[in-house]
């Protein structure tokens, strides 16, 4: 089981379009990326999860540890989901109250 | 009333194939697709409970997963033999006040089936009881 990371920058944003199953065993691929994002300077990081099959708790965590770490550089995170099966996981969990989520990549980016 | 067993080791490469084969056996069963989703979801994070627990743990003790079915609803046990947890997640919210991990998973086990229960084994371990109705 393969996760695809691929990151476009676009104006201050760095975009990372994810592609497959976000679980216990892929979430730390995830964790790494967006570690190194923010480690490089970039701290308006767009997650794309329109090619995301799957994503559970350990996803959910990687994503709220990724938001702590851009709010600790005044930057923001917010999500890329229209598919009705990921965003019941973020309403589930409250975290629809916590991500910016948008329709598009567009949207996110304010373009 | 079918019943399948599947034992996997409990470390997170195996989880997806929990998931392949819970999702297989949901279909074969006839539950819609949302059913499938749910069930799956609950327990992929079942399984990642069982695994994250025993990776800590260093223990190499198979988690098994047994699925039964009969007319009315499916019932799927998850047990490990990993340290004693507290599985509504004792440490809700962290320094930030954001959900901790495991208060998020408590949180979709008890949303996403019909029926979600915590047991703890004899000679160690937990056994996480789902039921869903068809």
């Amino acid at each position: 089981m393969e996760l695809g990371l691929d990151v476009q920058k676009k104006g201050s944003h760095a975009i990372v379009d994810v592609k497959g199953e976000i679980d216990v065993y892929t979430a730390p691929k995830l964790r790494e990326k967006l570690i190194e994002l923010v480690s490089e300077g970039s701290y308006d990081v767009v997650v794309n999860l329109e090619g995301v099959d799957f994503l559970d708790s350990t996803g959910l965590g990687v994503l709220v540890g990724a938001l702590k770490r851009v709010k600790a550089h005044d930057g923001s995170l917010s999500l890329v989901c229209t598919q009705d099966k990921i965003l019941k996981i973020f309403k589930i969990t409250g975290l629809t109250k916590v991500f910016p989520i948008h329709d598009s990549v567009d949207a996110a980016t304010g373009a | 009333m079918p019943v399948v067993r599947l034992e996997i080791p409990p470390r997170s490469p195996y989880v997806g194939v929990v998931r392949l084969a819970i999702s297989s056996l949901a279909r074969t069963a006839g539950l819609d697709e949302e059913k499938v989703d749910d069930i799956k979801i609950a327990v992929s994070e079942a399984c990642a409970n069982a695994v994250l627990n025993n990776e800590e743990s260093g223990s190499d003790d198979p988690v098994a997963i047994t699925w039964e079915e009969d007319a009315d609803r499916v019932r799927i046990a998850v047990a490990d033999r990993g340290p004693t947890v507290d599985a509504s997640g004792s440490d809700a919210v962290d320094t930030q006040g954001f959900s901790t991990r495991a208060v998020m998973s408590y949180a979709l086990l008890k949303s996403l089936v019909d029926g979600c229960e915590f047991e703890q084994r004899d000679g160690g371990g937990m056994t996480t009881r789902l039921s869903i109705t068809r």
